[in-house]
């Protein structure tokens, strides 16, 4: 077995890494990159939707990629989403609202639905729970979650 | 859930390298990669042990969707999200949407494609009785750039298994120039919302000038012996209305009664065969009124 060389692009910075083709991508991005924002919360069975990053823009589950199939490709990740230290309006609603208790979940949720908001800037509400079905929460309701994703929606003028 | 030591990554640019780079291994012990959101899960619960995996996501030509007079034509790596929102599959094709709208969650119609999930050829998936209903044919090509087309029919076979021979790469899923007054609809059942499942239904229809159906085809997944048409409804449909309430509903009775539905965890066989009914009756009038319109 031999290792192979990536270059992954993660909230702008290249890591170039030598990683086993098995490499998970959601491992990449936190053992490698050190990138701990992103969580696992199953155990890589792609359920819980807690990895879920931007592959090019887009929400993928991170733990149903190899690191390998990144190589050249863009991640953004939890971290790089608030710019110059200013969160973005979904993480402030998500903190006003009260859409986060233990956190674990918040990651992953937080990255699906800012795409979420980009397709649909004025979802309804039934369109938000619909939009979470990847996502599990364990400790919400998800009550506060989807009050929080249209209270961003609104803010931001969708 | 990890997978087992891959040996090899490739990721070729065109057909032939992607099936030259499958053919260095024994059968069984390299594997391509579209969207990966079923083969993956496989991978990592190492009911599949790939020493190579030849990631198909470089590969030019396989994506994308084409209408014209000749038919609709829909590139095997094009994914759920964008099958979900192809206008141009509206009408005849439009159970095809129905059904990518609803498969798993957002992340997985953003990286999940249809010709992965014909080539897997899960039990539970949506795909393989849209594709039987709409009339889809696959389009295959093999080494030495030899290509078939296998009716989606005979391509799907028993649960996991496809036509595809493992040197074949599924490059298209083709449906021919549908007639003015053609119309589809998908529907499914799962435990929980956008579910993998227990029954989905589609159904195809024809009609004349008048609104009668002058062809159908019923194709029901969620069996356990993998998708199967429903002779007898399609049969039962020719000649009525979609305002004929009753003809739909005895074409849907039928279809119930002559497919051996199993029982599991999530329902058992009498209740498989009352999503049948209820399921069958919403989608063939849906596609009725599409047909009309």
């Amino acid at each position: 077995m031999s290792n192979q060389t990536v270059t992954i692009t993660i909230n702008g910075e290249a890591y170039e890494e030598s990683v086993p083709q098995r490499m998970l991508l959601v491992d990449f991005i936190r053992d490698k990159a050190a990138l701990t924002g992103t969580h696992v919360g199953c155990t890589y069975e792609g359920v819980c939707g807690a990895c879920t990053v931007h592959l090019d823009g887009e929400a993928v589950k991170s733990c149903l990629m190899l690191a390998v199939q990144a190589d050249g490709h863009e991640l953004t990740t939890v971290e790089g989403l608030a710019q110059g230290g200013e969160l973005t309006q979904l993480q402030k609603s998500f903190n006003e609202k009260h859409a986060l208790q233990c956190g674990y979940c918040t990651p992953g949720i937080l990255m699906n639905m800012t795409e979420f908001l980009k397709d649909n800037p004025k979802p309804t509400e039934e369109e938000v729970r619909r939009g979470l079905v990847g996502n599990l929460c364990r400790c919400t309701g998800y009550q506060h979650i989807v009050e929080a994703v249209l209270d961003a929606a609104d803010k931001q003028g969708g | 859930m990890y997978p087992a030591p891959i040996e090899e990554y490739v990721r070729p640019g065109t057909v032939d390298e992607a099936i030259a780079a499958l053919a260095k291994y024994p059968e069984g012990d390299a594997f391509f990669v579209a969207g990966g959101q079923s083969i993956m899960q496989a991978i990592k619960s190492r009911l599949l042990r790939p020493r190579c995996i030849v990631d198909l996501q470089g590969v030019s030509g396989l994506k994308g969707i084409t209408a014209d007079s000749n038919g609709v034509r829909i590139g095997a790596m094009t994914r759920y999200r964008e099958i979900a929102e192809a206008e141009s599959l509206n009408g005849a094709y439009q159970a095809m949407r129905d059904a990518a709208d609803r498969v798993g969650d957002r992340q997985v119609r953003n990286r999940g494609t249809i010709g992965g999930s014909l080539c897997w050829n899960y039990v539970a998936a949506c795909m393989p009785p849209v594709t039987m209903s709409l009339g889809a044919e696959m389009e295959l090509i093999g080494a030495g750039g030899a290509s078939r087309s296998v009716a989606a029919n005979d391509f799907l076979l028993g649960p996991l298994e496809t036509a595809r021979e493992e040197n074949e790469i599924l490059l298209s899923i083709n449906m021919p120039a549908a007639p003015a007054n053609a119309g589809s609809a998908y529907k499914k059942w799962g435990l929980v919302t956008d579910a993998l499942p227990v029954i989905g239904v589609c159904a195809y229809v024809e009609l004349d000038g008048s609104g009668a159906c002058t062809s159908a085809r019923v194709a029901i997944g969620g069996l356990g012996d993998g998708p199967a048409h429903s002779g007898a409804a399609a049969a039962a449909l020719v000649g009525n209305k979609g305002n004929d309430a009753d003809a739909i509903s005895a074409a849907l009775d039928a279809a119930a009664n002559e497919t051996e539905t199993q029982g599991d965890l999530w329902a058992d066989p009498a209740y498989r065969k009352q999503l049948i009914r209820s399921l069958g009756t919403e989608v063939v009038t849906t596609a009725f009124q599409r047909a009309a319109s």
